[in-house]
């Protein structure tokens, strides 16, 4: 309970700073309860980098920034190994992926060996280097964003890449009223020092350890079929989900729940989810550029049966 | 294919079964065909551990042949039931060989069955019978195992089998009570060592000694009322009327003798004989029977006979009366005939009758007086007289002076006629020994016994029995009983018979005998309990009660996959709440594929119909925690089929709220 109690009070110190943005702070929440990757695409200046500050913040991560270019190299992110004449032999420096929330910014924008590079490390948990090994700090949480790729000069992650992300969102305009509030208390950034920390590292790992007890019944691993099922059967769907989007859906869901303050899940928590979820992994059969993710989120919504 | 093929323990079940349903033919069959069976029950496992190979279609070719060559070789022309059941274990050895999938396997099994309803043939006793449900189980066993994977235990397989077979066991009783027993199908019985003892049609010295013995049963005897006394147990089978100086028979001018008229005098007896195979024609009867089964005729000198040979054991019910006079009146032709003596020989016996004769006044029954009395003064009553050689009749009286039951009638016989008095010999059993246990009386061979009858004017026929004279005490107690007190080392193999062991044997006869009356012999009680249960045996009647249980447990089975398919669908809470929601969204508005039961009542429903909104929300949480939280228990499901009735009877007759 207490747990709960604490992650509602990270939700609530990160609506203090972006304003207005309930649903995808709880979203991105639910992805780091579920030990997943945030993926935040959106256009500048819409408050992807002060939340993931701000996140870094108030449960107690070490963070790190990394703003990716195009002649970025992967021993930029990794580390390298570097000869120390002083006692003659190669050592490590780590590279600012070991941290325990890594914000890439504007992961499109570097070369696919760069991005490959991140999205293994983040998949493994641990980096490799001149065959050595060297595991990454726990919790290890990425939030990536990127420019929606129809700006010139850009990279998109393709689909085996997109599926690493266990969440893409979007932030969106904020609404007017609250643009307003924003405009008035001229920024925040300097605030997010002032924001409380309400968890400690390890209590986070036991709050993804609680989210995994969470209970789902027959009937709603059902319905999570259904929905994946419904990919596969039709036409309009390019391909159909995999089963690791199911099982992502499913976490997802268990995390959303638990937020909720439930032991168990219901449809509603799935479809809270599904959006961030799925529309990433699916691309309509007509839709060359990955635009049409949003419409059959929507038509699966719509359309699978909740009680079967 | 793969699927196909039979597992390690399918194989040794049908081994196990092969071997069981050819050992009750093991004593009859020629015997390459055991040997056949051996040789390819070995030739199985080794094909099975992989050591060989299936054999070549020249090699099955070959056997085929030798075994055909074989089967005609030892059975010839006759064409027996004992033909085919050697050639069903024949095939049923060779199929053996060439079982690689399971419809091979299946052959071998129908075969194996039967091979096993065959054992029936060959004796029908409640050994048979055990020994053969026995056998049945391990048939079904490796009949089940074919359909099962490796690895399943025997036990196990047996249990099944059990549990399987369960259900026929109504059905077989149902059909042991009800199917009509089809001649001549059903008599078929060949009880192949049916070298029977019995009587013959001619009697020589040592010829019912000889029976005595022998402890075969000869026939069982249940009566309506109280059994006779044992002195009053004559059972006769037959009359010999003819003489020819060495032994007595039953001559060829019988036939053209006249009926004998028989004037019952009362002790009145109704009885039930089951008589063993004799493979002769002639039945057993109380002296004297009135009435004869439609299947036998009444022979002159009033002996019964059926038109066939008794070949399987037979039953008949009889009423005799113990006091009659039997043809008061003898026409000259039948005094010739039941005076004919050779005309020579034992020349001192009919001496010493003209003696009697003179001595009693020329009373027949004077004289029969005098014969008995001297019988009773010095003669004894053995069963190993010695032998007698010339005038047998002279020696015996004058000489031996011992004797068994045919030595005395043979002579008492002669004598009588000899002086002008018709007599003849009659066989037939005397006496049996009572079986407490199912109260019946059972007559064995060593029961058989001959005496004499005479004619005397105006008494008729009247039974001499010149044994009763030397030996009352065979006549009063039981053959059996009288052997073990004068012969006891004639009758070793009797010795036994004492105590408990006595008791023991006659339970186990009354076992034999109740096996044999109600299954075995069972045709006469079906029509009655059919009569009894149907109220009539009108074709009608017996076709419904034939067609009705089947077509009952038809009923039921597809009554029950009919109620298998609407089940499918759901259990009653869901389909309840399909129910609920149907109704309830024809009145409000219908619940969208993405809501949950509990979304829509919470969206929907709760504030289009606030008079019921508590008992929405309740049903709403109900489905909730049954669906997604703690899954379906009792109390919850009732509530929820409790609160659908009462919402859907609440439900607001009004049009769908936009």
């Amino acid at each position: 309970m207490l747990l709960r109690e604490q992650l509602n009070g990270v939700l609530d110190a990160l609506q203090t700073v972006l304003l207005g943005k309930e649903e995808p702070l709880r979203l991105a929440l639910t992805c780091l309860l579920a030990r997943g990757h945030l993926l935040i695409e959106d256009l500048p200046g819409m408050g992807k980098t002060t939340l993931a500050h701000a996140l870094a913040h108030v449960t107690g991560l070490s963070d790190t920034r990394v703003q990716f270019t195009s002649d970025m190299l992967p021993a930029d992110i990794l580390g390298v190994s570097i000869f120390e004449p002083s006692d003659s032999r190669f050592r490590f420096h780590p590279g600012p992926v070991f941290t325990q929330l890594l914000l890439a910014d504007e992961i499109n924008r570097t070369t696919p060996k760069t991005q490959s590079a991140l999205l293994e490390a983040m998949e493994e948990g641990q980096v490799s280097v001149d065959g050595e090994r060297h595991a990454l700090p726990t919790p290890f949480f990425v939030i990536a964003t990127q420019n929606p790729s129809s700006q010139y000069g850009t990279f998109p992650l393709p689909e085996s890449q997109l599926d690493r992300f266990l969440m893409r969102i979007t932030l969106g305009y904020p609404a007017a009223s609250v643009e307003r509030e924003l405009l008035k208390s001229g920024g925040t950034r300097h605030r997010i020092e002032d924001l409380p920390r309400c968890l400690t590292p390890e209590e986070l790992v036991s709050a993804q350890q609680a989210c995994e007890q969470v209970h789902a019944s027959d009937s709603l691993i059902d319905y999570v079929q259904r929905l994946l099922q419904f990919t596969r059967d039709h036409a309009e769907f390019s391909y159909g989900m995999s089963p690791r989007g199911g099982l992502a859906l499913l976490r997802c869901a268990r995390c959303w729940a638990w937020l909720s303050g439930r032991d168990h899940v219901v449809p509603e928590d799935v479809q809270a989810v599904l959006a961030a979820v799925v529309t990433h992994r699916v691309r309509a059969a007509d839709d060359v550029a990955s635009r049409e993710g949003d419409r059959l989120t929507a038509r699966l919504l719509e359309e699978v049966d909740v009680l079967g | 294919m793969k699927g196909q093929q039979i597992s390690r323990s399918a194989v040794m079940w049908q081994l196990l079964a092969c071997v069981l349903v050819s050992l009750p033919h093991l004593s009859w069959l020629p015997a390459w065909i055991p040997v056949l069976l051996m040789l390819t029950l070995g030739a199985r496992v080794m094909m099975h551990l992989g050591r060989w190979s299936l054999p070549s279609r020249t090699l099955k070719l070959v056997l085929v042949v030798a075994a055909t060559l074989g089967l005609i070789f030892s059975f010839g022309q006759q064409a027996g039931p004992e033909t085919m059941v050697a050639l069903l274990v024949v095939s049923m050895a060779l199929k053996l060989i060439e079982i690689y999938r399971r419809r091979d396997a299946l052959v071998l099994i129908y075969v194996a069955f039967f091979v096993l309803g065959t054992a029936f043939l060959f004796s029908s006793s409640v050994w048979t019978a055990l020994y053969a449900l026995a056998a049945l189980v391990v048939v079904l066993a490796a009949l089940l195992s074919i359909h099962q994977r490796d690895g399943v235990s025997a036990l196990q397989t047996l249990r099944r089998v059990l549990l399987l077979a369960a259900p026929a066991l109504p059905l077989m009783v149902l059909l042991f009570l009800v199917f009509p027993r089809l001649e001549p199908l059903w008599s078929v019985t060949l009880d192949s060592g049916g070298a029977t003892t019995g009587l013959s049609d001619t009697l020589s010295p040592g010829d019912v000694s000889q029976l005595a013995q022998s402890d075969e049963l000869a026939f069982r005897v249940t009566f309506d009322a109280e059994p006779p006394v044992p002195a009053e147990r004559y059972w006769r089978v037959l009359v010999l009327d003819r003489f020819d100086g060495r032994q007595w028979s039953r001559s060829p001018q019988r036939e053209r003798l006249r009926q004998e008229k028989l004037e019952p005098l009362g002790g009145e007896v109704r009885y039930e004989v089951v008589l063993e195979p004799s493979q002769r024609p002639w039945l057993v009867a109380l002296d004297q029977p009135l009435a004869v089964p439609d299947w036998a005729a009444v022979k002159p000198g009033r002996t019964l006979e059926a038109r066939e040979p008794v070949e399987r054991r037979v039953r008949y019910t009889l009423v005799s009366h113990r006091r009659y006079r039997l043809q008061p009146m003898l026409t000259q032709q039948e005094r010739a005939h039941y005076l004919q003596l050779p005309e020579r020989g034992n020349g001192e016996a009919r001496a010493l009758a003209r003696q009697w004769l003179a001595q009693a006044g020329g009373d027949s029954a004077a004289f029969i007086a005098l014969m008995l009395n001297y019988y009773n003064q010095s003669f004894t009553y053995t069963l190993s007289p010695g032998r007698l050689l010339g005038d047998r009749i002279d020696r015996f009286l004058m000489e031996s002076q011992q004797g068994y039951c045919e030595h005395f009638a043979s002579a008492s016989a002669f004598m009588l006629r000899s002086v002008g008095i018709p007599a003849r010999v009659v066989t037939g059993y005397q006496g049996g020994e009572w079986n407490p246990h199912q109260s019946y009386l059972q007559v064995r061979q060593y029961d058989a016994h001959a005496w004499v009858e005479a004619w005397q004017e105006g008494r008729g026929w009247v039974r001499i029995d010149p044994t009763a004279a030397v030996a009352p005490e065979r006549i009063e107690s039981s053959a059996d009983v009288f052997l073990r007190s004068v012969d006891s080392g004639q009758v070793a193999s009797r010795a036994l018979q004492t105590g408990w062991l006595l008791g023991l044997r006659q339970r186990y006869d009354a076992f034999n005998f109740a096996w044999q009356r109600w299954v075995l012999n069972y045709e006469g009680e079906q029509e009655h309990l059919l009569r009894d249960w149907l109220g009539g045996l009108d074709y009608w009647r017996v076709a419904a009660f034939l067609l009705l249980p089947g077509g009952l447990v038809l009923v039921g089975l597809s009554m029950r996959q009919w109620m298998a398919r609407t089940l499918r669908r759901g259990d009653p809470v869901e389909a309840a709440l399909i129910g609920f929601q149907q109704r309830a969204g024809a009145c409000f508005s219908r619940r969208q594929p993405q809501q949950s039961l509990s979304a829509w009542i919470h969206s929907d429903l709760v504030p289009h119909w606030p008079e019921a909104a508590d008992e929405l929300m309740q049903l709403a949480e109900l489905d909730n925690a049954r669906r997604y939280r703690y899954g379906a228990q009792d109390d919850q499901d009732q509530a929820i089929l409790a609160l659908t009735r009462r919402l859907a009877k609440q439900l607001p007759r009004r049009t769908r709220v936009v």
